[in-house]
């Protein structure tokens, strides 16, 4: 009998932002993620008291998974940005924190809801077309012909991520192998729609992280007893290939719903054996070299096949089926009656390899795009990280491919955003004021509001107590060391913007960020050479980033406008 | 645990929802984050969620949201609106002085309790409601505001034609009460074109919103983690799960649909397999293994290169599917079975159990079949060719959390219930009154609810003896010389509530014709579809002079035939009007034309408001005039809450005064709004406000049970009792 139970009423809050405990909260939030933005942000050790091993991070990622909120204005913030990392991988903390800049400078200023997301939403949409335009004076095309770009784009990821405990050197080497991996995922002849292959990464914990490598084709991890059996078998060329995913363990197949009686003195084990071994001599017969199994190989059918010199590897998995089939050229094999064979495929070569002190049977594909990549670092929690951070490399690498531009990092886009919407609002508001019906005093609090958000955002890359500047022709990010001589001659004090694309020696003037400033056209239309020279430049991924803006703005937009919060409190 | 209901209790539980609600109401509304129990997160404007999501312990709000879910369930819109509209009636209710309605109390109930003859009160006042929202209200409608209705259609003929300018309109208004204030816009626009998308043919928009309204759930796909300007259509439909095997395909491709699983089983449920030898057991696999073979290569050859199937499949059944390139997507829910074959019309394909030869004729073609990939989650994705009136397209919605897109599936969903009701004609259906009634000058309003059950055996049966009991019954109360006024409920018909009026000074004679007529309306009824009812409210003539009456009700009986021929010769008798009758009330049979529309924000309710005061003016009866004004000035509070936050010229006293100004003087009311609303949802909030209203004044007592709420069973506790 069914219990019933009287549900207890719920809970309802009027306006949840004014409340005290709610921006508490989110300024802790705001603090969290503040301090782990940028390469020189501060890391966060989380360590669950109930269990689980302590992570060590700065990535948005890592972070937002492993926090536990518990009001529901956080909760939606929180979900917006994991739901933006899970689709992009990069720029988590960039939403994050703009999304916290914006929700805390609009409260300040006190409008009416509707006002606001109005204005938020065509500044926004200013900010869109601006970066996707061609006169947009922080976005540059990506030429293909050379990994200049490319690699910058990589070493930026590498470099913004320092949980992850590498040197310059090895972040030259790990960017370098992120790169070599990618490309060779990409097929030689390409059609007309290209399709990518698939980077495996291996992992090898406790190694030095200059001993990370790229192999084309799939490394399969043995025990040591497996590859001292597999030595002798060594014969050069090219081998035929068997891939199963059905069991071949000699287990009975599903008999149905119905009961089925057995007479005394039959062995059904016995004849599914049989059956086995009957597959294992056509397979000789067939003069099959390696036989792969997605799951378990009988013991028996194992030995014979070994008599007969062929390599028998058993549980691959699941994960591996694909790639391998891509590799040898197979169709999973999933009955064990008799196999056609144009199931069959084949390798190049194979052969056997020690990384560090793990085994491994190595598979070299006569042409595909599938490759492993060795990733070594000393410690657990750095090998976690780095294994995110390389995966959001290759991610961050296939969305620049599909889109190709990438934008200029290390806080210069944000300045010069802010810049541009600073100027297009003050030098031509009609057009805002006309479409959305509110007053010039309404757009310009927004706008000091909306831009300010992104300033301060630029301004949490730097940590360590110094000064930030704009200059005044390109709107680029300059940090000034702290302790600093007040008044100096700034270009003999700073060398290069946060993108690295400018010099101090060019003729510039400078104000600091937060200083009020009059409004100025930041220049736009990059220079093509510009573009090419620099050979360390800091970059964004185009995609990501713009995603990460709306995605922060209408999350913003969407917890301003809460007028009351019911929680249900069964 | 007693207390005593009162309209002041029902009026704090009704401002107190009306506090939350309010703030969500209109294109300035603003959203409401409600969590789950299970953790999850949600961001409504939808006023039924919300009434929900407060899980409310007050009985009398518990009431008020049930009145609110029945009415979404019919309407699908208007949950904010009904709360505000109760509300205000509540308010306007607990003004009336006790004196005011002091007539209405009878003598004999003066001698009773203060709380007792309060209900008394209350009780009546909810007769003159459902008096009023079944007669005044429906011709007001049809007299006054009728003209002002403008149309979705763009031409006027039979054969309709949906203005595509009109819809947008329609639907961006809705959309303002529904999403966020930035999403409106986009998902409006973006719900106008899933509409002209998936409309097939010519004037196919009801069966496509029946079938998209049925199957909503099944078109959309929800993506989180993009901007919600993402969101976008699809041609074809899109299955919610990934290919077990997929093999690529083009040109011819043809999909069969399967219910059960391909591979044979060595014994079902309630058989037994006996194995004697090893070689049988050997023997039976390899037949198994060969019987899958030989139905793949014959889908194979029928150029099936798609098995959709409603279970899971074996992997050797996917196995020999890939061998001959067949791909197939297995579980497929039964709403997504029942769709497809809806669209394509295919049936699933029979798989014959003994013969090893199988005949499959059940394929369809489709366009494409191929993998969707929507934020790293693969799709089936299917062109598949409509053979009804739905095109298939699906919605993508996107946004950066899933409470958001939950939000805009919900209200997209809402629109289309919305939308079908548009597409309805509702019926009308009042009396007109001539000039001079005297026997309402101060009636008792009686309600026999014994009767109103009885009424529909009455007809079937043998009727006299009821009948006789009623007189007898009647003759005991009728020791006052005053007028009844019986009032049926219809029972048989529960959407539109006829009521049944039956003034009769002189029991004796009446209760036998009436049987009569009653019976000659009951000969036409089957032959209407339900246009007109067969309780056709019977008008008695209320002379006491008994003699002209036999006469009189000769003549209305003339007239009856009359209406009996009429309905014989046209099934959509529209707007039926006896005036020639000599009796001092005609019934009118009129309807709201399918797709009418007013402008939107408070357009519809200054309208009524207006002609409801017009009307209490010209009403000589009291209580009929003071239930009108109450509804009147009620009807003012939404779009007094619409312009709260418009200041200046568009400010609420202006608007009204300018809008006022322009009905007296015959001029179009000027309406800055643009959008455009439904007035059948109108009305139907209307109505169901009233009622529920009634609901609350006639009950006095609410009893608190402190208990495990028992299994009901009626014969049992009938027995008992």
């Amino acid at each position: 009998m069914s219990r019933l139970e009287a549900k207890k009423p719920s809970l309802c809050k009027s306006e949840p932002l004014t409340s005290e405990r709610v921006r508490a909260t989110l300024s802790v939030l705001k603090g969290i993620v503040t301090s782990c933005y940028g390469p020189s942000g501060r890391l966060k050790q989380l360590h669950n008291g109930l269990g689980g091993c302590v992570c060590t991070t700065s990535q948005s990622s890592a972070l937002l998974a492993n926090l536990s909120v518990t009001h529901p204005i956080l909760k939606i913030l929180t979900t917006a940005m994991q739901n933006h990392v899970s689709c992009f991988s990069d720029c988590g903390l960039f939403t994050a924190i703009l999304c916290c800049n914006l929700i805390e400078n609009v409260q300040r200023i006190g409008l009416t809801p509707t006002t606001v997301m109005k204005l938020n939403k065509h500044l926004l949409r200013l900010c869109i077309s601006y970066l996707k335009s061609e006169v947009c004076g922080c976005r540059i095309p990506v030429d293909f012909s050379s990994t200049q770009i490319l690699l910058c784009l990589v070493r930026s990821i590498l470099t913004s991520k320092p949980a992850c405990m590498l040197t310059r050197k090895e972040i030259d080497h790990v960017s370098a192998l992120i790169l070599r991996t990618f490309l060779l995922t990409i097929p030689e002849n390409t059609e007309d729609h290209v399709i990518l292959g698939k980077s495996i990464i291996v992992p090898l914990k406790g190694q030095r992280v200059i001993d990370s490598t790229v192999l084309p084709g799939i490394l399969i991890e043995m025990s040591e007893i497996q590859f001292v059996k597999l030595l002798p078998v060594k014969k050069p060329g090219s081998l035929k290939v068997a891939l199963f995913c059905a069991s071949l363990s000699g287990d009975l197949s599903d008999t149905g719903e119905g009961t089925v009686v057995v007479s005394y003195g039959v062995s059904l084990e016995n004849a599914v054996l049989d059956q086995l071994l009957n597959l294992g001599r056509q397979l000789v017969s067939d003069h099959v070299d390696l036989v792969m199994c997605q799951k378990v190989i009988h013991p028996s059918l194992k030995q014979f096949l070994s008599m007969h010199h062929v390599i028998a590897i058993d549980r691959v998995g699941v994960a591996l089926m694909e790639p391998l089939s891509k590799v040898t050229g197979t169709r999973p094999i999933g009955s064990l009656g008799s196999v056609s064979p144009s199931t069959y495929g084949s390798v190049k070569d194979w052969c056997t390899a020690k990384f560090g002190f793990k085994h491994f049977f190595h598979l070299i594909p006569n042409e595909a795009t599938v490759c492993s990549l060795l990733l070594c670092n000393r410690s657990d929690t750095a090998w976690d990280e780095l294994k995110v951070t390389c995966q959001t490399a290759l991610h961050v690498l296939q969305l620049t491919l599909k889109e190709p531009s990438v934008l200029l990092g290390g806080g210069c886009t944000e300045t010069h955003l802010a810049a541009y919407i600073r100027h297009k609002t003050c030098n031509e508001p009609e057009s805002i004021l006309k479409d959305e019906g509110c007053t010039q005093t309404e757009l310009q609090l927004i706008t000091e509001a909306f831009c300010s958000a992104l300033e301060s955002l630029a301004g949490s890359l730097e940590h360590d107590g110094g000064e930030i500047l704009t200059d005044l022709k390109y709107g680029h990010f300059w940090s000034v060391q702290a302790d600093s001589p007040s008044i100096v001659n700034w270009s003999n004090l700073l060398s290069r913007c946060g993108c690295g694309l400018r010099n101090s020696q060019e003729e510039l003037s400078w104000s600091f960020l937060r200083s009020t400033c009059h409004p100025f056209a930041p220049q736009t239309c990059l220079p093509h050479e510009a573009a090419g020279s620099a050979n360390n430049l800091t970059l964004d991924c185009f995609t990501a980033k713009l995603n990460g803006l709306q995605v922060a703005v209408e999350t913003a937009n969407l917890i301003l406008d809460l007028s009351y919060v019911i929680e249900d409190k069964n | 645990m007693a207390a005593a209901a009162s309209v002041k209790a029902a009026l704090q539980v009704a401002e107190a929802l009306e506090s939350i609600v309010s703030c969500c109401v209109g294109p300035d509304g603003r959203q409401v984050l409600c969590t789950k129990p299970t953790g999850e997160v949600l961001l409504s404007r939808d006023g039924g969620r919300l009434l929900q999501a407060l899980h409310l312990e007050h009985p009398i709000a518990r009431m008020m949201v049930a009145c609110v879910s029945n009415h979404l369930r019919k309407a699908g819109d208007g949950a904010k609106t009904f709360i505000i509209f109760l509300s205000h009636l509540l308010r306007g209710l607990h003004a009336i002085p006790d004196q005011e309605n002091g007539s209405l109390v009878s003598e004999n109930s003066q001698t009773l309790g203060r709380h007792w003859k309060n209900c008394c009160r209350w009780k009546f006042i909810s007769q003159a409601l459902l008096t009023f929202q079944t007669q005044i209200l429906d011709y007001v409608m049809d007299e006054y505001l009728s003209r002002h209705f403008l149309s979705i259609f763009s031409s006027s003929t039979k054969e309709r034609t949906l203005c595509r300018n009109s819809l947008e309109l329609l639907l961006e208004a809705y959309f303002c009460g529904r999403v966020g204030r930035n999403n409106h816009n986009l998902i409006s626009q973006l719900m106008c074109d899933y509409l002209f998308k998936c409309v097939a043919r010519e004037g196919g928009f009801e069966e496509m919103f029946e079938l998209v309204g049925d199957c909503f759930v099944e078109l959309n796909v929800g993506v989180t983690g993009l901007p919600v300007s993402d969101s976008r259509i699809v041609a074809g439909l899109v299955l919610h799960r990934d290919f077990s095997g997929y093999c690529p395909a083009d040109g011819d491709i043809r999909i069969a649909l399967v219910t059960e699983t391909i591979q044979p089983i060595f014994s079902t449920s309630g058989s037994e397999f006996i194995l004697n030898s090893e070689a049988q057991f050997r023997a039976s696999q390899f037949w198994i293994m060969e019987r899958t073979k030989a139905i793949m290569k014959h889908l194979q050859s029928q150029n099936v290169k798609l098995l959709l199937s409603s279970v899971k499949q074996p992997d050797s059944v996917i196995f020999y599917a890939r061998l001959n390139d067949i791909s197939v997507v297995e579980c497929l829910s039964s709403e997504e079975v029942s769709l497809i074959q809806r669209v394509i019309d295919l049936s699933p394909c029979v798989l014959p159990q003994a013969s090893s030869r199988c005949e499959i004729s059940n394929t369809a073609v489709v366009k494409f079949c191929k993998p969707l990939v929507l934020r790293s989650k693969r799709y089936v994705h299917l062109g598949l060719i409509s053979k009804c009136s739905f095109a298939p397209h699906c919605l993508v919605l996107c946004g950066p959390v899933q409470g958001l897109v939950e939000q805009h599936k919900d209200a997209l969903h809402g629109a289309f219930k919305m939308l079908r009701q548009l597409f309805k004609h509702l019926d009308l259906n009042y009396l007109t009154q001539a000039s001079d009634q005297n026997y309402t000058s101060s009636p008792l309003i009686y309600k026999n609810s014994r009767e109103s059950n009885q009424l529909p055996e009455i007809v079937n049966g043998s009727l006299q003896r009821p009948y006789q009991g009623t007189v007898v019954k009647n003759k005991d109360k009728l020791a006052k010389p005053q007028t009844y006024l019986k009032v049926y409920s219809n029972l048989v018909v529960p959407s539109i509530e006829l009521e049944k009026h039956f003034p009769c000074s002189t029991p004796k004679v009446t209760p036998m014709d009436t049987y009569q007529t009653n019976e000659t309306l009951r000969c036409l009824s089957p032959n209407k579809t339900g246009i007109i009812d067969y309780g056709e409210p019977f008008p008695e003539s209320n002379s006491a002079n008994s003699t002209t009456e036999n006469t009189r009700i000769k003549i209305s009986y003339e007239n009856l035939q009359v209406t009996k021929i009429a309905g014989k010769g046209s099934m959509l008798p529209v707007r039926y009007k006896s005036r020639e009758m000599c009796s001092s009330r005609s019934y009118c049979f009129s309807s709201i034309p399918a797709g009418s529309v007013l402008p939107v924000g408070g357009n519809f309710e200054i309208l009524l408001h207006f002609y409801l005061l017009n009307y209490a003016k010209i009403c000589q009866q009291s209580e009929e005039a003071t239930v009108g004004v109450i509804v009147a000035n009620a009807l003012l509070g939404i779009p007094k809450i619409l312009h709260k936050s418009k200041k200046g010229n568009y400010s609420f006293p202006q608007m009204y005064v300018r809008a006022l100004h322009a009905l007296q003087s015959g001029q179009p009311m000027g309406s800055r709004q643009t959008g455009l609303e439904s007035v059948v949802g109108k009305y139907q909030l209307l109505t169901s406000v009233l009622q529920c209203l009634t609901k609350i004044l006639t009950i006095d007592l609410v009893i608190n049970i402190k208990r495990q709420p028992q299994e009901i069973c009626d014969q049992d506790s009938e027995e008992e009792l």
